[in-house]
Formats: structure tokens, sequence, C-alpha cells
């Protein structure tokens, strides 16, 4: 009778597994059906992008801010112009490579779809390339930093208006290393979040500290995580602790549980904890690659737009998607001059771009492999819940 | 790894593996009360420890917030726990009422999969409801972050001993809770009621047992334990999200299973047991494994002792 108990709980923990697959799979498939049955023809009549992005999931936060920046740019270039609306398609990848490569199939079908903003994560653009590449669109992500996504193998194709780890990790060990007084046998810790851009940015970074003697401990935390006790309870011989996660509330847990623990280490998080709203322990240190869009004056007027629009919430992934839209949107309405278009001419003109203000605060030109020229990051730390530009 | 032993790190460890076994426990007990009665595996209950944990944050909110709250620390914190297990008593009388009770006689494979339809409705609900942003109970401030700086923080023989208060008042109220469940199941006539309708449904309603209003009691209890523990890991953990039940519910049910389900000290046993293998495969291996380690002992355990630690195999007649 024993095994009849076990083969039952075996068979319900199989059920559990199988239902989620098969409800997965069951909106996938009707959601590709949807965008064949709707595909229409390519023209500058009724020109669309798509977006891929986490709008639901653990990442929603991130991925619904993202499709509000960029929906918040088409709705004020529609209203500016009334006689070249741009339709935006979204669809909700929920940070899963499988998904966002469903995505990238509807959008590839979808004749209307003049380029794709996204997808957000480094794994989705892993994923979902070979079929954007397949169907001559440009995807262009504000928010995917793994370095190798621009090492020529999508060159034309893929582009993104933030800089790539290559940049930020080298910088954030630099300052470890000159600012922060680490020094050969010293112990750092660097915990990634078990994606494509925390251990992409682990990888970069482990080297660099190993080539000058630092020891380094490796963790890797998942982005539902909500206790890091067990980590912190490791990090008494640190002298700095690297939180490379892409969510800020899950730093400001570890910095604090780091206090809770009464460990001193450095806590430096990494771009994706770049939120003053949602890490700001004192004492803390995290890079950017740009300042804090919601501290400009020059762009004040768009982020209060943006509040009005959206609510007064966003995340330091939302806006580099505005910039998205906005040169997606530039280089369809250029390639509709001669009121024909087509997907390469848009991706020509896409490489192209030469935006040289932004709400960001900085210029967004590419270069040949699809990164912003001349990207670099800045290092703040956190004085009073306020970030301080000090690298 | 961590090669070399030391011992303020394995009581580092086990304080982690005791508060995180803690919130297992609770959420388990509710599995294993669930399955004692009705057979059925309640894949949403870690979706109703989700809405204990958001009532929480809701009921600081509503009283001023971590910042500036209106009420005493002490009966700030009763009154999040109280409204949280009143809250999520309801809605488990409500999931029971509508989704449950109307496939009571249908085959077992119904109610589960009912029960994964209630997970994700409770998930999407809570997005739709709450926002997808991840909330935060900011014990760190709460009253100056009394919560986390006090406690006991010594050296014994040269072993640091760090446990803050609000990882006391965890464990703690997780003890007394459970111990008032085992007293409830022992010791009154509901929990006499309970076990009997847990033997044998038919037999108990024969005997007079309103087994219908026992039902109801025990979806309220084991849900009003999952929205403590909601509390409890808002107070500790900081975070609350709509997608912080299904893992946490995952994690119980292993627990429940590793203790033996239908087994009530058996669920708190495999909490603990579950939460200290995670703080310690977390701490002496790495956190990558972690859940190896935890649904590893799922699987072992489903293959070599079904029953569980101190469950009891079934007898069937044939």
């Amino acid at each position: 009778m024993r095994s009849r108990a076990g083969f039952a709980l075996l068979l319900a923990a199989g059920v559990a597994v199988v239902t989620a697959a098969i409800a997965a799979a069951a909106t996938d498939g009707s959601r590709a059906q949807q965008a064949g049955a709707v595909a229409e023809k390519a023209s500058c009549k009724h020109p669309a992008i798509g977006m891929s992005a986490p709008i639901t999931g653990p990442a929603g936060s991130i991925g619904s801010d993202q499709y509000h920046w960029a929906k918040y740019y088409v709705n004020k270039w529609n209203k500016a112009h009334r006689t070249f609306r741009v339709t935006l398609k979204q669809f909700d990848d929920q940070i899963d490579p499988a998904k966002a490569a469903t995505g990238a199939q509807q959008f590839a079908s979808d004749s209307s779809v003049l380029a794709v903003i996204g997808p957000a994560g480094s794994q989705q653009v892993i994923a979902a390339s070979p079929i954007y590449k397949r169907a001559g669109l440009a995807f262009v992500s504000g928010s995917a930093t793994r370095v190798s996504l621009t090492d020529g193998s999508l060159k034309g194709y893929f582009f993104r208006d933030v800089p790539n780890d290559g940049i930020q990790g080298p910088s954030d060990v630099t300052y470890a290393l000159n600012h922060l007084g680490v020094k050969s046998n010293d112990h750092v810790m660097l915990v990634d979040d078990s994606e494509a851009y925390g251990t992409g940015l682990r990888d970069i970074m482990k080297p660099l500290f190993e080539a000058k003697g630092v020891k380094v401990d490796t963790e890797s935390v998942a982005q539902t995580d909500t206790d890091f006790t067990a980590i912190v309870n490791k990090t008494a011989k640190d002298k700095v602790v690297f939180l490379l996660t892409q969510i800020a509330t899950q730093s400001q847990q570890f910095a604090q549980q780091m206090k809770e623990k009464g460990r001193t280490a450095i806590v430096f998080g990494s771009d994706g904890s770049f939120d003053s709203a949602k890490f700001n322990v004192n004492g803390s240190y995290v890079s950017f690659f740009a300042p804090d869009v919601t501290t400009l004056a020059a762009s004040a007027s768009v982020v209060n737009g943006f509040y009005a629009a959206f609510g007064h919430s966003t995340t330091p992934f939302g806006a580099p998607n505005f910039v998205v839209a906005q040169l997606e949107i530039n280089a369809i309405k250029a390639a509709c001059k001669d009121g024909k278009v087509s997907r390469g001419e848009v991706r020509k003109l896409i490489a192209k771009t030469n935006l040289r203000s932004t709400v960001l605060g900085v210029s967004v030109k590419f270069t040949g492999n699809g990164d912003v020229v001349g990207d670099k990051f800045f290092i703040f730390k956190i004085v009073n819940g306020k970030y301080v530009v000090v690298g | 790894m961590v090669l070399a032993f030391d011992p303020s790190l394995f009581v580092d460890q086990l304080t982690a593996g005791l508060t995180l076994g803690a919130v297992y426990a609770l959420i388990a007990l509710g599995y294993t009360m669930i399955y004692g009665i009705l057979k059925l595996l309640n894949f949403a209950h870690g979706d109703v420890y989700m809405v204990g944990a958001y009532v929480g944050y809701f009921v600081l909110t509503g009283l001023g917030g971590p910042l500036a709250p209106r009420l005493p620390l002490v009966p700030l914190i009763l009154l999040m726990f109280l409204v949280a297990m009143l809250g999520c008593g309801l809605l488990g009388v409500v999931i029971e009422r509508f989704a449950y009770r109307p496939l009571r006689n249908a085959p077992r494979i119904a109610p589960l999969i009912t029960a994964l339809g209630i997970s994700f409705f409770l998930e999407s609900s809570a997005q739709l409801l709450f926002g997808a942003q991840i909330r935060s109970y900011d014990t760190f401030s709460l009253h100056n972050g009394v919560l986390l700086f006090k406690g006991i923080h010594t050296t014994i023989w040269g072993v640091r001993f760090d446990l803050s208060l609000v990882r006391i008042v965890v464990i703690v109220s997780a003890v007394v809770l459970m111990i008032a469940l085992t007293l409830l199941v022992n010791r009154t006539a509901l929990g006499k009621a309970m076990r009997a309708t847990s033997y044998d449904r038919e037999a108990a309603a024969m005997m007079g047992i309103d087994v219908d209003r026992v039902i109801v009691a025990t979806f309220f209890i084991a849900s009003a334990l999952a929205g403590a523990a909601g509390v409890m890991v808002g107070l500790v953990f900081f975070q609350v999200s709509n997608f912080m039940g299904f893992q946490a519910g995952l994690k119980a049910f292993t627990a429940a299973v590793v203790g033996g389900i239908g087994n009530i000290p058996g669920a708190m046993l495999g909490g603990f047991l579950v939460g200290i293998a995670e703080a310690f495969a977390e701490g002496y291996w790495s956190s990558e494994f972690k859940d190896v380690i935890v649904f590893g002992l799922l699987i072992v355990f489903l293959l070599l002792r079904p029953t569980g630690l101190l469950g009891t195999p079934a007898i069937q007649k044939v």
C-alpha cells in the first residue's frame, strides 16, 4: 500500500507539471494562430512595431514599466502625427526564452510589424534572435546587456541603447580596486541572478578580480527568491558583495539583511539595482549607464507626462524603451518618405540612428555591431537614501 | 563551498533554517490538514499564503506604513496577523465552497486540476489588483528597525549567536500556532470531528458529524495558518509579490511529504527539516543547489518512504 500512496503523490506532482505546461503551450499556440490570422501587408498606411517584454511573471514590474514607456512614446507620436500613426503590438514573454521565441514568431509572421522593441533580457534575445534574423526584422533592446549579443553574429539586426556588461563589469571592478580598498588576498562575493544578465557579468568580473589576487566567492539567487540569509551568513570575510541582479528590491533586502546580521562588507549593486526608490541602504554603491532619468531637469516634462499617464512610479529599465520606440518610429517614418517600406530598409535606417539628445540624458548612435557609441558607466554611492555620483 | 567548520556559521545557518522552516511548517500544516480530510493536494494553498502577505502589508500601510505607524509595535503586528489570518481563513472557505465542494465526488484528478487553476487565478488576480511591482514591509524602518536590530546578539565560547527579534517572533509564533493546532485537533470536539472525518468521511457523517462544517472549519484553519505564514515572511524577508506563493507552496508540499502527508506533527517536522536543509545547502554547498537539495529530498522520500517520516502506511481492504 505504501507504493500506492507514493504513486499517487508522484502522479499528482506529474499532473501539476503537465497541466502547467499544457496551459502555457495552449496560450502560446492560440496567440500564434491569432497572429497568422491578422497578418497584414507591410505598408506605410498601417505601420506597427512589436514589443516583447515580461509584462507578467517574476519580472512583471520591469516589463510593464518598459511597455508603458514605449506606449507613452507611441501615444505622444500618434497625437502629434495624425496622418502617420503607428501601432504598438505587445507580446508578454514573461522573461521566458521559449515564450520570447514564440513572440518573435508572432511578429515575424505579422507583416505590419516593421521593427521590434526588446526582448528585455539577454537570454530572451538569444532565444528569439534566429527568428528575427530570418524574418529580416530589426530588434532593439532597452535592457539586454550580455556582451556576446553584439559580437557581430547579429550585426545589422540587433541593437541596444544601453551599454553592455563589457563596460559595466570592468568599471565596477576597477572602482572596487581603486576606491574601495579591495586588494590581493581580500575576499569579494559575486551574487548573480542565475540569468544571462547576472551570470554574464559574473563571468566578466571574476577573472578580473582573480588576476589581481582577490579571492572570489560566487553565489546565485533566483529572481523569485525572497530570503538571502544563508548567503549573507557567508559574507563575514568579504570586503565587497556585488549584487548582479535585475530586481532592485532584492538588493535592498540583501543589504538590509547584511545590516541585520551586522555584516560590514560594502554592498555594490549592478545597474539592475539602480532605483533610488527601491534600493537605498546608506553606504551601498550602484553602477548605471546614465544619470537617473527622474532627476534630470531636461527630462522633467517627459517624466511628469509619464507619471500623469501611468502613475507615479517607474524603474530605471523603463525610459530606454521610450528611446527605442523613438528611434524605431523615426526610422519607419524616414523609410516611408517614398510611400514604400520594407523591414530591410527600416533595419538600415535604425543602424544609422543618431539621436544627439534623449530623455536618458545621453546621445544614442550605434556601432557597426549594434552597441551604443561612447557608452560608459557611472558609479553612485547611496548617501541619505540619495544616489551621489562618485565615479 | 565552505570546507572548514566554523561554529558561528553553523549557528547562523541553523537559525536561518529554523526561520524558513517555521514558515514552511505553517504552510505545510495547511496542505496536510486539507489532504487529511479530503485527500486533496490543494496547490492553491501557497497562493493563499501570498494573499496573507498582501493583507498584512495593506494593514501595515493602512495604519501609516513602516515609516510612520499609528500603532505601537506589538498591537500593530498582532493586528496584521489577525486580519491576515481572518482574511485568508475566509478566502479558504470561499475556495472550498465554490471550487472544491462541487467536485467532492468527482474523480481525484478533477479537484487537483481545479487547485492548479485556483492557484493561477489567485496569482493573476493579485497582479491585477495590487500591481506587478514588489512591495516591501520595510521591517528595516518599522519602529526604527527594532525587530531586526534587537534580539540575541552575543558570543558564547567563541561562537557568535545572532538571532534578531523578528526571527524569534517568527519561530515562537509558529511554534505557538502549531501547539494550538495540535491541542485543537486532539482536545476539542471539532478536532475529534476532524479526525473522524479524516479517518472515514462517510462513517463520520453516519455518526451525525456535519462533515461539510468540518471541512469548512478545516479550510478556514489551514488558510488562516497560511495567512500567518504570509505575514511572517513579510516581516522577516520584507518582500511581497504575487509570485511568492508558488515556490513556497512547492517547498511546503515537499515538507508535508517529507513529514508524512496527512500527519500534523509530520508537517511541522518536515517544514523545519526542509528549511534547515535549504539553509545548509546554501551555506555549506552553493546557493545554486538549494532547490536541487530540497526537491531531491521530495524525490527520495517519494521513492523510498512515500509515507514520510511520521506517516503510517494506508491499509486498504481488498
